[in-house]
């Protein structure tokens, strides 16, 4: 591979000039909040519901990665766990407190709320009990009850094995993404039919969860990516990252701009060429006005563009490139999520106006996770520093006796030839 | 063999792919152009270690790639919805959407020839005969030895010298293969 | 016991616990020679006494399978049962099964290739040759479903007697365009790997007509540096290619169905539950494949039990996507309020074929969940049962999808029972005897798991380690 080195030696990210940002989202964001809150409540919730849809796909990413390394056995991503295993955490309090909200407000949201006759609505009727105040808050409730019990079984047998090195730790944590991974499929397909789909109750979709989550798992991989490279470059995780993480992680983000095309496009298509009309209306709307041009976008935003980016293999390695692209996945998630949200509310075109309420609402909610965050990054270890895994992921060969051959390692060209011996038992 | 049986190279046998890679940084370091490393398989960071740049098979894809997917868009809209148009079920007579899934197809189809066939081109292979392939030991090349030849033609080749280099960085059972 | 441990860049680094090192690819520390003779050993030998018997009846069966196509070609497709109103039988069935078993080569040799998974190497030659003679099998399919086969050459881009070009906006085209193209890369990808390791058998042959076959088709590779270089970007690229190719062929497959107004066949997430379902079942095939013939071959030193459990883990994965996608869609059907949906689905489980439709869940989602259990997956005789038992189910699915959404109509009218005739059945066995005799021919002359590369990921292969020549403490 000829990928241009990393050089080692730049000076070191200094943070604390940025320190303040989180309390400025919160206070700006906050206000302007509450400003939209108070002129305009239903313009509100529905930006609300897109910075908390938003967050919720950073906080569920997450909880996929860590899931998902446990389930492969992998090596080279055990650095990048222990931050994921803290955003994963932030859904309790935190997103549970974000939703009340949305609790507050779901009849503004969700026009079902609003019929009284549900027998002259046979496409609601249907979703009973589902589509009932008790049935959305009951499962409401039961998805962040799984989250929550997730995320942290998964945090705790990980701080654990910080302190025994046990193998058990190990071992539980993959019990907990074996059972996991079913449980988040099935929680988070509900959540979002119930948060999303539903608030055109008259459509369906098989496929609607997959593409949320396809959407969800690429900007959460942008956002890994460059949470990765400030640890790097401020320090903190410079002594075990190797250059394969940021590898590792641009390709994973390669291959959801690609899966998160195939699975729009898919969606559209079948119900393009069908032409059904209980499906059709739902991207007739968005045909709309304006509403054609953020379709546009997505289709050269969220995949040409990050495609042709991505499709390098130095590239991915190159921070300078890397970084836009990053900040670029948070932007189209977010007319992603509009495009999905906004229609209902606005069926002309994007709203522009009321662009400020939703970075509004975004800005509350990202300052006080980041906040959060932070305060959990800070007291626990950076990662996991017992973890069996770790030597591989800073690509060297396990110190132990037998020899290991596994499909752990490639990049054998930036091994050491052997582990320096200072030190050895 | 012929009478006028001319020198090929000089070729050099290892044990091990660590010696034969740092065989291979050695020769690079004098500077040779026409030499090459062989190995039962590709060893990881011995394109590093004899100084290879990029390999250029990924021109060849993309060109493949590019000219399938118009292939398939330009012919696709020529065939049925200029030459004889055909209306059905309401669909436009050319949408980049039904017309997507043959032309990418197409440019998979095309990409991949340019794969295998540009790396065959840039190999210049195939190749039915080769000096190298009359040598007795070098069949282990594709068993389990590595070997290093550096051709006689090289404007670094200096016989006796580079003979010398050889020897000095491991290299065993040196021998002059000819023509 | 106390585990070794050493400090690097400040880090105190410790080696894992015993129960979670990781084994290695090949067993016995087998080196680089040994690989070389253990595969090329297997054609090498004389012939074995198992070899002549089962390709005698292969090929018996494969002379059924064109009997049946000749019969069918003289007489007309009334031999099948297919009528008003199941028009897709069993050759549609038997066409998307055949080719969601190539799936699983495809996805050994090129995804789990971009995954960095070097366990591949050791099956993947083998499952690559699964998925060329599968799409074989499921290529005859379409052709002679087409009822006057002498016109199938109307699907190919080139005008026909009227001056008329195929009509590009049906599925059916793009499956054309996707199964070639499948069939086209499918077997470059194939050669390309051979390359390497067909220039072992030349430079190993005893006869001469054998130095001459392998001679030629190794096209005079000698394993130079350079060559290899080349070699190795080219296979990365194939493999980038593959990759959304395997996904979009099982993906246009599902299109003939899900672009379709009838319930049961359009649902939007049929494109990606397809290309997991012929994961899976390609998955099946490879085990129920491999797992005899790593004794027979005495291979079981490189394909050994952590390749078996990790096929099986995807397996059970693959198994629980589909699983996944059958929930959703009976979920949709009540969520949709469609009386014509929840009809349909109704129908699959509880109508005339309801038997179908819970042999397919059991088998597809169920059982494998034994998977979950270290014990089941390794122990060889279980996961070979349950193997065949992933085809099973995969074959009931693609069942329960044609038929049960096609024999009951909008309107009773248009009801009807649909069974296949006994052309229809022998048709469908005779392709497995066109695929053993291909893989049977396989087996026998060239080398069943990929040499070179295999010799790549042994720690003997690796510069930097002690047992590839590393001296202790030495940079470069």
């Amino acid at each position: 591979m000829s990928a241009p080195k990393q050089p080692s030696q730049t000076p070191t990210l200094d943070l604390s000039r940025w320190r303040n940002v989180p309390n400025l989202m919160m206070g700006i964001g906050g206000a302007g909040a509450l400003l939209g809150l108070i002129v305009n409540p239903t313009q509100f919730a529905h930006s609300w519901l897109l910075g908390f849809m938003f967050c919720l796909s950073l906080v569920m990413g997450a909880l996929f990665l860590v899931i998902v390394h446990h389930l492969f056995d992998a090596g080279w991503s055990v650095p990048i766990r222990r931050f994921c295993e803290h955003i994963a955490n932030l859904v309790f309090p935190w997103m549970v407190a974000f939703f009340v909200p949305i609790a507050l407000f779901a009849p503004k949201l969700y026009s079902w709320m609003d019929i009284k006759d549900r027998a002259g609505h046979p496409a609601l009727e249907a979703k009973y009990p589902l589509f009932t105040m008790g049935g959305f808050y009951l499962v409401s409730a039961l998805c962040f009850a799984v989250w929550w019990w997730l995320a942290k079984g998964l945090r705790d047998a990980s701080l654990e094995q910080d302190r025994t090195g046990a193998a058990e730790c190990t071992h539980r944590m993959r019990r907990y993404a074996g059972g996991g991974i079913v449980l988040f499929a099935f929680t988070l397909t509900l959540a979002v039919i119930l948060w999303m789909k539903g608030m055109m109750y008259e459509w369906f979709s098989t496929m609607y969860g997959v593409y949320y989550f396809a959407g969800s798992v690429w900007m959460t991989l942008g956002t890994v990516y460059l949470i990765t490279m400030v640890l790097k470059r401020n320090g903190t995780l410079a002594a075990v990252l190797h250059e394969h993480q940021f590898y590792f992680i641009g390709s994973l983000m390669f291959a959801f701009t690609v899966f998160y095309a195939y699975i729009h496009f898919s969606q559209y298509f079948i119900i393009w060429n069908a032409n059904v009309p209980e499906e059709t209306f739902w991207y007739v709307l968005r045909e709309q006005g304006t509403w054609w041009y953020v379709g546009m976008i997505i289709i050269f935003g969220h995949f040409f563009l990050p495609f042709l980016a991505l499709l390098r293999i130095d590239l991915k390695l190159t921070f300078w490139w890397m970084t836009p692209i990053c900040v670029w996945t948070w932007l189209m998630h977010y007319f992603d999520l509009s495009f999905n949200i906004m229609p209902t509310l606005h069926p002309d075109g994007f709203p522009l106006f009321w662009i400020w309420l939703d970075l509004a609402c975004l800005a509350l909610m990202v300052g006080l996770l980041t906040r959060a965050f932070l305060a959990n990054f800070a007291r626990h270890a950076p990662f996991p520093v017992k973890d069996p895994r770790l030597c591989e992921a800073m690509g060297l060969i396990a110190p132990c006796a037998s020899p290991i051959s596994g499909g752990e390692m490639d990049e054998t060209d930036e091994l050491a030839d052997a582990l320096p011996q200072t030190g050895a038992k | 063999m012929s009478e006028t049986a001319t020198p090929y190279g000089l070729i050099a046998e290892f044990a091990t792919p660590a010696d034969a890679m740092h065989a291979a940084e050695k020769v690079r370091d004098q500077g040779f152009k026409r030499w090459d490393v062989y190995s039962p398989y590709p060893v990881h960071g011995m394109d590093k270690a004899m100084g290879l740049k990029n390999s250029k098979v990924g021109w060849f894809t993309f060109c493949g790639g590019v000219t399938g997917y118009t292939l398939g868009m330009v012919m696709i809209w020529w065939m049925n919805a200029h030459d004889y148009a055909i209306p059905v079920g309401g669909k436009p007579m050319f949408s980049p959407f039904s017309a997507f899934p043959p032309s990418y197809e197409l440019t998979i189809l095309l990409g991949a020839f340019g794969a295998l066939f540009g790396m065959l081109i840039v190999n210049r292979l195939p190749r039915l005969h080769h000096p190298l392939l009359k040598h007795a030991r070098f069949k282990l090349a594709s068993h389990d030895r590595f070997f290093i030849v550096i051709e006689c033609a090289d404007p670094s080749y200096r016989g006796d010298e580079t003979r010398a280099l050889l020897e000095s960085a491991g290299g065993h059972n040196i021998e002059l293969v000819e023509e | 016991m106390a585990r070794a441990s050493k400090t690097v860049n400040g880090v105190q680094l410790t080696a894992p616990p015993q129960e979670l090192v990781r084994e290695p690819l090949v067993a016995n520390q087998r080196g680089l020679g040994w690989l070389s003779d253990a595969v090329a050993g297997i054609s090498e030998r004389p012939t074995p006494k198992w070899w002549w018997p089962a390709f005698l009846t292969s090929l018996g069966l494969m002379t059924v399978c064109f009997a049946m196509i000749a019969y069918l070609m003289s007489t007309g497709v009334g031999v099948w049962g297919l009528g008003h109103p199941v028009m897709w039988g069993w050759a549609i069935v038997n066409f998307v099964w055949w080719i969601g078993i190539g799936h699983a080569g495809t996805l050994i040799s090129a995804i789990l290739f971009l995954l960095r998974q070097r366990w591949r190497t050791a099956v993947n030659r083998a499952a690559e040759a699964m998925t060329i003679f599968a799409v074989m099998c499921a290529g005859i399919f379409p052709v002679i479903h087409v009822g006057r086969i002498w016109f199938a050459w109307w699907l190919f881009p080139i005008p026909n007697a009227n001056s008329i070009w195929p009509q590009f906006r049906s599925p059916l085209m793009w499956d054309v365009f996707a199964v070639s193209t499948y069939f086209t890369v499918s077997l470059l990808f194939w050669y390309m790997g051979l390359i390497p390791d067909l220039a072992v058998m030349r430079d190993r042959a005893k006869t001469k007509l054998k130095k001459f076959a392998y001679g030629l088709f190794s096209l005079g590779w000698l394993g130079a540096n350079r060559h290899w270089s080349n070699y190795e970007k080219a296979y990365l690229l194939l493999a980038g290619l593959s990759t959304p190719l395997v996904l979009s062929v099982h993906s246009i497959v599902s299109l003939d169905f899900s672009v379709s107004q009838l319930p049961g066949w359009h649902t939007t997430i049929f494109p990606p539950y397809f290309v997991a379902g012929a994961v899976f079942s390609g998955f099946g095939m490879v085990l129920t494949l491999l797992i005899p013939l790593r004794k027979m071959c005495g291979l079981e030193d490189v394909i050994t039990m952590r390749h078996i459990e990790l096929m099986c883990k995807v397996t059970l994965a693959t198994g629980t996507i589909v699983g996944y996608a059958y929930g959703m869609e009976v979920f949709i059907a009540w969520y949709s309020g469609n009386p014509y949906e929840q009809f349909a689905f109704w129908n699959r489980a509880f109508g005339p074929y309801w038997w179908s439709y819970w042999i397919m869940l059991s088998c597809n989602v169920f059982i494998p969940q034994l998977f979950w259990f270290k014990k089941v997956r390794r122990n060889l005789a279980v996961v070979w049962v349950m193997s065949i038992l992933v085809n099973v189910g995969m074959w009931f699915e693609r069942f329960v999808i044609v038929v049960t959404s096609l024999n009951r109509d909008f309107l009773p009218a248009n009801w009807g029972y649909y069974v296949p005739t006994w052309v229809d059945i022998l048709t469908y066995v005779g392709t497995f005897g066109l695929f053993f005799t291909f893989f049977l021919l396989f087996l026998r002359f060239l080398p069943i798991v990929a040499i070179a590369e295999v010799k790549g990921v042994i720690p003997q292969a690796d510069p930097h380690h002690p047992l590839g020549g590393a001296k202790p403490g030495a940079h470069h």
